[in-house]
């Protein structure tokens, strides 16, 4: 068992003065504490004392916490913003992760053993031996019918969704379907109602019953949540109102030509639009001529 | 003899400390007739209601009429388990054949009973209806509650239910908050019919209307009255829908019940001053 200093010493870490990880110990114990429970009761909100970290609130603390203290030698860290590893908030905390841990990073999915991600699950199916790190925003899918947070986790208590489903009746009714796009509202091991992060709904069937542990963190609003390996995630759906995920009309990437993929739109110089792969990995794996297991 | 559908004993809502048992004077709680005050001058308390008893039968009209601030309101929240009572017992057929008392139920439960085994319609429309919700919405909530997960079954049930109650099926997917307050009134009565509760509580359903739809909603109540089979329990300060719609009365003043009987005799033989009171003034 090697001690903080030896870890820090052996890693190289450029920041003498900070913990392995930035976070003190007591500070990644309380949060793999709240992590355990998380686990433990899939979909339940789980309060953490959120710490502070170079990183304003907002732009991923919560998962950037969950990452910090659930990683180790031998890690690999892979972090994407909308997809996207280029992203400037991926950046960061890439480099934040880097400098106070030594450990390495990588571009590629299959390659992670820990991927933070904000708003969107890799196109590529995950293994048991990864983690997935979500940056939440809004942790309580009862805001957008209960203002009051005591209420909201009475609500939660007892199971008591309809407000929730009279939500989503009053936008079948009146747009003729529900509307949500991103966060769309899922009930995870038969339980919790849970706000799905801002992933987009093309994603929310990749939660169902995956095989990688899934985390969830706000750390503005000092919660975390997990949907734990092989649990069950349904949207909230009605009987004549089935879940549908977004279409693209097929048209495929403009880059790698993949035909099934959440495309993202990029609009050019001379002012017109391309749709190309969201999950910018699996577009340059497709490129380069790599094979991966896909959801599709 | 026919068993009650509601029994209730000794319903108690105070609001402050009590001086039971302490100083010279007595409680205002302790105090057998009507003390001519709702709080206590010795220690402050405010009685809301106090040992309010009273049996409500199947399908039967039970009124409570009294001037305002006589604790009518209190009871009906009481019995719709919107507050907890300080004191008191209730026993509800529909609730554990009777055997438990609604005031000792816990959470879930007391939920069940709200969501399906009463109804309540309040005076104020924005109390029992979501203002930014349709009307069919408004029916749907206590149709979701109970599981129902087809958008067109709930649809025609809430439908039917607004049919029933007049509420014009076209502005079904409108929201109360641009209705009338009649139609408001309307659609919190079909809300409360959906689910085929056992008791409906009408706190003051024509307070504040005009008189030609004070006519029409009492006129509606009649009916589903007549066509569910429903107990009903009415509260109004007005005698002449008492009158109109209930078999028997409770007359209640300071927070308690000063007389009850049938409709007819108290409107006719008032026995207490305050009764007499009332009718003479209400005539």
């Amino acid at each position: 068992m090697a001690t903080i200093a030896e870890l820090l010493e052996r890693s190289g870490s450029r920041h003498s003065g900070y913990s392995y990880a930035f976070l003190d110990e007591t500070a990644k114990r309380d949060l793999r504490r709240a992590m355990l429970k998380a686990v433990a009761i899939p979909g339940y909100q789980v309060p953490f004392g959120s710490r502070e970290v170079p990183v304003a609130k907002g732009f991923g603390t919560g998962g950037l916490q969950i990452t910090l203290s659930i990683i180790g030698p031998g890690d690999v860290i892979k972090v994407i913003d909308q997809g996207d590893d280029a992203g400037v908030n991926a950046n960061n905390i890439r480099r934040l992760i880097e400098r106070t841990t030594g450990l390495d990073t990588t571009l590629e999915t299959a390659g992670a053993t820990v991927i933070q991600t904000r708003h969107r699950v890799p196109e590529e199916v995950l293994r048991e031996d990864q983690v997935l790190v979500l940056q939440v925003p809004y942790p309580e899918p009862l805001r957008l019918v209960e203002r009051s947070q005591t209420a909201a986790r009475t609500m939660h208590a007892e199971k008591d969704y309809a407000r929730m489903w009279l939500a989503l009746y009053e936008d079948v009714v009146r747009k003729g379907e529900v509307t949500i796009g991103a966060g769309y509202p899922v009930v995870v091991n038969h339980r919790y109602v849970m706000a799905s992060t801002p992933v987009p709904r093309w994603d929310l069937p990749k939660l169902h019953r995956s095989k990688a542990l899934h985390l969830f963190g706000a750390g503005r609003e000092k919660r975390l949540y997990a949907i734990p390996p092989h649990t069950d995630v349904a949207p909230m759906e009605f009987e004549d109102h089935p879940f549908e995920v977004e279409g693209f009309g097929g048209t495929p990437c403009a880059r790698c030509g993949a035909a099934a993929t959440f495309l993202t739109e990029r609009l050019n110089a001379d002012g017109s639009r391309t749709l190309t792969c969201s999950d910018t990995a699996y577009c340059d794996l497709r490129l380069t001529g790599g094979k991966a297991e896909t959801w599709y | 003899m026919v068993l009650a559908l509601l029994t209730v004993r000794g319903l108690t809502k105070t609001y402050g400390p009590a001086c039971r048992g302490r100083g010279s004077e007595g409680c205002l709680l302790d105090r057998e007739d009507d003390p001519g005050t709702s709080s206590c001058a010795a220690c402050g308390l405010i009685a809301a209601c106090s040992d309010v008893s009273f049996d409500v039968y199947p399908g039967e009209v039970l009124g409570i009429v009294g001037e305002s601030g006589s604790g009518k309101t209190t009871v009906m929240r009481s019995l719709y388990l919107d507050h907890m009572p300080t004191s008191g017992e209730a026993y509800f057929a529909a609730f554990e054949a009777g055997r438990h008392n609604i005031f000792e139920a816990d959470r879930p439960q007391r939920r069940r009973i709200r969501n399906y085994l009463m109804g309540i319609v309040y005076q104020e429309a924005r109390r029992g209806l979501n203002l930014l919700v349709t009307a069919g919405g408004n029916v749907a909530e206590r149709l979701l509650a109970a599981d129902w997960r087809s958008v067109a079954d709930i649809r025609s049930k809430a439908a039917d239910y607004l049919a029933r109650t007049e509420v014009p099926l076209d502005r079904m997917d409108d929201f109360p908050a641009f209705f009338s307050n009649g139609m408001q009134q309307r659609v919190q009565i079909a809300k409360a019919l959906s689910n085929s509760p056992n008791l409906v509580l009408l706190d003051e359903p024509t307070t504040g209307l005009d008189v030609s739809v004070q006519a029409g909603v009492l006129d509606l109540i009649r009916d589903i009255r007549r066509d569910f089979r429903v107990a009903i329990v009415v509260v109004s300060h007005d005698l002449s829908v008492i009158g109109m719609l209930a078999e028997r009365t409770l007359v209640m003043r300071h927070g308690r019940v000063v007389e009850s009987g049938l409709t007819d005799q108290i409107l006719e033989d008032p026995q207490h001053p305050y009764t007499q009171l009332l009718v003479s003034s209400a005539l």
